[in-house]
């Protein structure tokens, strides 16, 4: 019989963290007070864990939110779903995974009611009944940050038309100019479309064997896969790079917020009939039973307010979209420049959604194994 | 004269305790979780107790996974050939002719060793890169743009890595050399033995315990590289530990990971054994 480890252990260990918490304050009673009331646990992607975000929600809940940072979203899924649920309260993350978390039993459904005022916040695109933050009809999570997928273009070294298509990843006059990020299925769902192949739907052979030549021949074509964002960057300003792949608007704004306006991301035009960019998005859900509810759900709407939201635009690391219209107000005009505000439709109609793919292990697996044929 | 202790001595057992508590504690328990969770299954992301061969089925059938340990092996031996071959006249001159500076050298080697990984990776980097301080140095001798485009090839992942590991083996080999007693070397040369006889023949032979100590250490750190491959290797030419990276965090498939990693400390450890084995042959040879 197959059980998930995550249900072999016996008492939860919030309630034996609890306890020896409990058992800690006695002893140091007198000695140290309490900062807050009472104590969140949050895992999240950078940028959410900024004092302007954190601080103004800590200070009106009288609540102290301890932060977990994630470096990778399927990570984070595993470890939530190896029973760190427990000690967790809310969850940001990669959508795909935030969709995950509901039927996974680690985090709970959302009732859109309580949530109708947010809602009526966002662009007319992410009101509910919004379908990539849904399972079985079910709200798994509200949408936090979103930007495209496409070719990130250094314009003082190639014209953005030249890349109205995937068609030069595997030109050999690009041969060696061509960086891949190296950002788990990223990569691989451009170059399925590109290929006339929709990764999000259920793939046969024939179709995986078609990702499996993309991928070949643009490791060919390719001088580096990198996970590294600094070295991504640092080559597409140098023009070492000619384009990144697998990338877009996550590794573009913080270049255009850095004054290098010229680096844009850009996507594709529809191809074979499919769109060939890729809409990405962040969502924030909350963690199964909860520490306090009422103070998840607070947090939940904190951050999807839209002065948060603004915050959460705007981090140090990268720059990215929200899915506030209310927020838009708030940006000054250099922010929606750095944003690419005037593109972010035109770049929504011409993408297909990230959404979770039937076949993901499968084209990952292909992945490994083209990488290491490819020297 | 005291005698001998031996391992049937109580007290010897009792003292050595501790180690074994941490060596079981911190090595073999894990060892045997890592074991365990290789005979599972993952389902939907999360780890399911099937307790069957599949993930090993999988890892003996796909030849992606043994090209990658074998390119990492070819590798590791490479990088530890490369390493001694370095050390050694560093260490000599070390401990013989730069005996005035070795405090200063060695400040400096220890200095360069102990800066933190990522930003002695991200300096190659800017050094190796096509507009990097090489190719402009070559550019303005005249060698014209760049002229040496290594970076992101297994050339820069072998440089990275014989630049983190190569001060393992100078400091074990300088430690073995300075112990050598310098009369049996000056006896060589009254016995009218060449600078080159007696190098062969006195100290080598026994500089060997650092030899081999440092051999081991850096063959052994070389199979579990990850930064160098990852970020001056240009990804293109994965080795073990980012496989099993991958398949830990990407795939999210930890018996897979873990099995792979069994496969690692295997093959490490049949290559230390089959190392072990030919250098004690080779020794016991030179003794006859």
């Amino acid at each position: 019989m197959q059980r998930p480890m995550s249900r072999m252990f016996g008492p939860a260990r919030r309630d034996v963290l609890k306890g020896m918490g409990a058992l800690g304050l006695a002893g140091l009673a007198g000695l140290k007070p309490a900062r807050a009331a009472t104590r969140m646990n949050y895992m999240c992607w950078e940028g959410y864990d900024k004092a302007s975000i954190i601080d103004p929600f800590e200070a009106a809940n009288d609540v102290e939110v301890s932060v977990d940072l994630i470096t990778d979203s399927p990570g984070g899924f595993a470890k939530l779903a190896a029973g760190a649920w427990r000690d967790f309260d809310v969850v940001s993350s990669d959508s795909p995974w935030i969709q995950r978390m509901g039927p996974a039993d680690i985090a709970e459904f959302l009732d859109p009611a309580q949530f109708a005022d947010v809602y009526g916040d966002f662009y007319e695109q992410f009101r509910a009944p919004f379908a990539p933050l849904e399972f079985d009809g079910k709200v798994t999570g509200l949408p936090t940050r979103w930007g495209w997928v496409g070719p990130t273009v250094n314009t003082e070294y190639d014209s953005l038309e030249s890349w109205a298509s995937y068609d030069n990843c595997f030109d050999p006059a690009y041969k060696d100019k061509i960086c891949v990020l190296d950002w788990g299925d990223w990569p691989i769902m451009p170059m399925a479309l590109h290929a006339g192949i929709n990764p999000y739907e259920e793939l046969d052979d024939a179709a995986l064997n078609e990702i499996r030549l993309v991928l070949r021949a643009l490791f060919k074509n390719t001088r580096a896969v990198v996970a590294d964002l600094s070295v991504a960057q640092k080559g597409l300003m140098d023009g070492s790079f000619r384009t990144l792949i697998g990338g877009g608007t996550y590794c573009t704004s913080a270049l255009r917020k850095d004054g290098m306006k010229h680096i844009r991301s850009i996507v594709p035009e529809p191809k074979n009939g499919l769109n060939q960019g890729i809409i990405w998005m962040e969502a924030t859900g909350i963690v199964k039973d909860p520490s306090d509810p009422e103070k998840a759900r607070a947090l939940l709407r904190h951050l999807v307010s839209p002065e948060v939201a603004v915050e959460l635009a705007w981090t140090e690391a990268t720059c990215n979209l929200v899915p506030s219209a209310k927020a838009e107000a708030l940006f000054s005009d250099e922010q929606k420049d750095v944003l690419q505000m005037d593109y972010m439709w035109e770049a929504w109609d011409k993408s297909q959604f990230h959404n979770v793919a039937p076949n993901i292990d499968q084209m990952l697996e292909i992945w490994q194994q083209e990488l290491a044929a490819a020297n | 004269m005291a005698e001998p202790r031996s391992w049937r001595d109580g007290a010897v057992r009792l003292t050595t305790l501790p180690l074994i508590a941490i060596f079981g504690a911190f090595f073999l328990v894990p060892l045997v979780m890592t074991a365990v969770l290789s005979f599972q299954g993952t389902q939907y992301y999360r780890l399911v107790w099937t307790w069957d061969l599949k993930i090993w089925r999988d890892v003996f059938s796909q030849w992606h996974y043994w090209s990658i340990m074998l390119r990492t092996l070819s590798m590791a031996c490479i990088c530890t050939a490369l390493c001694i071959l370095i050390a050694l006249p560093v260490a000599y001159a070390l401990v013989t002719r730069l005996k005035d500076w070795a405090d200063h050298v060695t400040l400096l080697i220890v200095f360069a060793f102990l800066t933190d990984a990522v930003l002695k990776t991200f300096g190659w980097v800017l050094f190796l890169d096509r507009s990097g301080v090489l190719n402009g140095m070559l550019e303005g001798l005249g060698f014209g743009k760049a002229a040496l485009d290594v970076l992101f090839s297994p050339f820069a992942t072998m440089i990275g890595m014989v630049y983190s590991l190569l001060p393992y083996a100078i400091f074990t080999i300088a430690l073995s050399m300075a112990r050598i007693d310098r009369d049996l070397v000056l006896a060589a040369y009254d016995s009218g033995a060449s600078r080159w006889r007696t190098l062969r023949e006195v100290t080598l032979p026994l500089a060997r315990p650092g030899i081999v100590a440092g051999a081991v250490l850096v063959f052994v750190l070389s199979l579990g590289v990850f930064l160098e491959p990852r970020v001056m290797g240009g990804g293109t030419s994965p080795m073990a530990a980012e496989l099993i990276r991958q398949s830990f965090e990407t795939r999210v498939n930890w018996p897979l990971g873990a099995a792979l990693t069994l496969v690692v400390i295997v093959i490490g450890a049949l290559s230390l054994a089959l190392f072990g084995g030919l250098a004690l042959g080779a020794g016991r040879r030179a003794r006859a």
